[in-house]
């Protein structure tokens, strides 16, 4: 029989000892909130603040998600996230373009339709935005100054001061050219240049916004394995910081910034709690060595994770529940700011209110009733195995992140497709292996009892979606959204910070698809380098 | 045989797997990625296919109308089809003669169904 082996190729011995702890044990050991933070960002971690139930949400209509936001902060969500429609949202396509129409009963199915910001306006209607994080749901690259500003823009006409809002915009290049393809994309290099947009507009004028947030999960659960998933994430942030720093900026305000980025935890548990310590390892050193940042807050890296929904079934979906559990304590031990656990219903539908409501108590318990998790920083520091993997890991992830440094960056290996290529043969290789999945592979039964059917949403998405966008074209000021338009055109092609005229645009109630047309004339449309 | 994805929903691991593992047992697949319906028919039609795969990351609406535009525009080629298909769903489609492979479905299954609808005989 093969000796055993993490998903990332580190073989596993029966036990651990002494003899396994680096050899720089000592600095390592460092208490959390300290340099070199392997042991976490802050000093109390849970005990100061525990980490935020972050849940990913959004379906069907401005007022169905309006209404699922509520029932998830009731059940004790601490933050909010509000996942947009592909169909229409992440390809910049109004409700009437023939590639919607053409699979209308989709639209709302993959998050909300929202299609100017009125439709963002009855998304928070009575949500406590002023003290709540937020995630506005701006995950693909092209979409984000669109999904932040229309959010901004909502909070504006509420009468909230917009630029003293917190939260997060991911614009990751992960999902947008790894994990999650769409037919219509601006190209990797336009995408880069929209996150500049958006980080300098970010620290000048918004404080405690986290601009673009790195997310390591859209690559692993596409295929890039552990050490992978490190050492790209990291090459990720290099093509930020050398941004600013090419503009001779400083670097600690900006690195600050985007210092709050994603990982998965996967069931390959004891990897993914070394990844997550490893992580802040290698931000230090990455920012300190190669930057020459000195504040520590710029130094301690800030991490959300989301579990794994690839290692959700869709044979005997309650054993999801407990997947999700050991995910999320993997999480916890690995030590996080924030949290977010995938539905038990993850393999067969979006999660019904059901499913969501038990992400959060997987959470709640884990808080509330597991004794020293909360209490006691790091609890595995100082383990004989999880130390030498997080030191294993970490040379691994150094080796990928210089590959990918030596083949012209982060970008480039985005751009052609390297990246894609590598994800893909992964995933190959993973479905070659004889499976051990219970449910699935072994233990399976033809009947389960325990069944579910799958949560659909209303399926008048689309219709409501048409009649909402004639209503904002026929009431708004038609001279002054033309105006805007054309400002914001002309911005893209004049590489000028395009973050204030989309705000002047969604003011002038522009609607979505006519953002994506001016893209789609300014910077083009990426073509897939790689076949599938 | 033809591949395509139904939704705009770009998740492609799944189809991906299918195409390479498909390939591999020696069917030539034309993978067409995202495509409407009309498309999706006219590919079936235009390659002459044997068997049509449909990836799906949406609605059951949105496959039943790829179905009835395969049939007007490709004849009655065997369609069948996988990803994140609610078992209700499920029973829909099979009711019209398209086969379900939800996740967790093995390679040797997809390989063995595709080489019996175009009634190739088994390895």
């Amino acid at each position: 029989m093969d000796e055993p082996q993490t998903p990332s190729g580190i073989p596993l011995r029966p036990v651990y000892g002494p003899d396994d702890l680096p050899a720089d044990h000592g600095l390592r050991a460092a208490p959390p909130g300290e340099p070199p933070f392997v042991r976490g960002a802050y000093p109390q971690m849970y005990r100061g603040k525990p980490w935020r139930i972050f849940q990913l949400s959004g379906y069907g209509s401005p007022e169905e998600l309006n209404q699922r936001l509520h029932f998830l902060l009731e059940q004790g969500e601490t933050g909010f996230i509000m996942k947009r429609d592909r169909v229409t949202n992440d390809h910049l396509y109004d409700p009437d373009h023939p590639e919607v129409d053409a699979r209308r009963e989709d639209v709302g199915q993959t998050g909300s339709v929202l299609l100017s910001a009125r439709d963002v306006q009855v998304a928070i209607e009575g949500l406590p935005i002023e003290h709540t994080y937020a995630h506005p749901g701006a995950g693909v690259v092209q979409a984000a100054p669109w999904c932040l500003g229309s959010y901004w823009v909502a909070a504006k006409r509420r009468g909230v001061d917009f630029t003293k809002l917190s939260g997060t915009g991911q614009s990751d290049f992960f999902l947008t050219y790894v994990g999650c393809l769409t037919k219509d994309q601006i190209p990797p290099h336009a995408g880069l240049r929209l996150n500049r947009d958006l980080i300098e507009f970010c620290t000048e004028r918004m404080p405690r916004w986290v601009p673009v947030s790195v997310a390591g999960y859209n690559g692993a659960d596409s295929g890039l394995v552990a050490h992978e998933e490190l050492g790209a994430v990291l090459a990720n942030a290099v093509e930020y910081l050398d941004v600013v720093r090419d503009r001779g900026l400083p670097v600690d305000g900006f690195a600050r910034g985007i210092g709050g980025v994603s990982f998965r935890t996967s069931m390959a548990l004891f990897e993914d709690i070394a990844k997550l310590r490893a992580a802040r390892k290698m931000w230090h050193d990455l920012l300190s060595q190669r930057y020459g940042v000195t504040d520590e807050k710029a130094l301690a890296l800030r991490i959300h994770v989301v579990t794994a929904g690839s290692a959700m079934t869709y044979q005997q979906p309650l054993n999801n529940l407990v997947r999700g559990t050991l995910m999320a304590l993997a999480a916890a031990l690995g030590g996080v700011q924030s949290l977010g656990v995938s539905g038990y219903d993850e393999a067969i539908s979006i999660p019904s209110d059901h499913a969501h409501q038990m992400s959060i108590r997987i959470q709640q318990i884990l808080q509330e009733e597991c004794g020293g998790l909360v209490d006691v920083a790091d609890p595995l520091g100082g383990s004989y195995f999880v130390e030498s993997l997080t030191e294993s890991l970490e040379t691994k992830a150094w080796t990928f992140f210089e590959e990918i440094q030596a083949r012209g960056g982060f970008i480039e290996s985005i751009d052609d497709g390297w990246l894609l290529q590598r994800a893909a043969d992964n995933q190959m290789s993973e479905s070659m292996r004889s499976g051990s999945i219970v449910g699935v592979d072994i233990h399976t039964d033809d009947v389960s009892p325990w069944a579910i059917d799958g949560f659909a949403g209303g399926s008048d998405a689309w219709e409501l979606g048409m009649a909402r966008v004639a209503g904002v074209r026929r009431e708004r000021h038609e001279t002054a959204a033309g105006d805007a338009l054309r400002a914001l055109e002309a911005a893209c092609k004049a590489d000028d910070n395009v973050i204030p005229l989309m705000l002047d645009a969604l003011d002038a109630d522009v609607t979505i698809g006519e953002v994506g047309a001016v893209y789609r004339e300014a910077f083009g449309s990426w073509k897939v380098p790689v076949q599938l | 045989m033809l591949l395509a994805k139904t939704s705009l929903d770009g998740h492609w691991r799944g189809v991906m797997v299918v195409a390479r593992i498909l390939r591999d047992a020696g069917f030539e697949v034309v993978n067409v990625g995202m495509a409407t319906a009309d498309q999706i028919a006219a590919a079936a039609r235009d390659e002459d296919v044997q068997l049509v795969g449909l990836n799906v990351g949406g609605r059951v609406e949105v496959v039943e109308r790829v179905l009835d535009r395969v049939r007007e525009m490709a004849g009655d080629v065997p369609v069948f089809a996988g990803g994140t298909v609610p078992p209700w769903a499920a029973k829909r489609l099979a009711e019209r003669g398209v086969e379900v492979f939800p996740p967790g479905s093995s390679n040797d299954d997809i390989v063995a169904a595709a080489r019996r609808l175009v009634g190739a005989p088994g390895e």
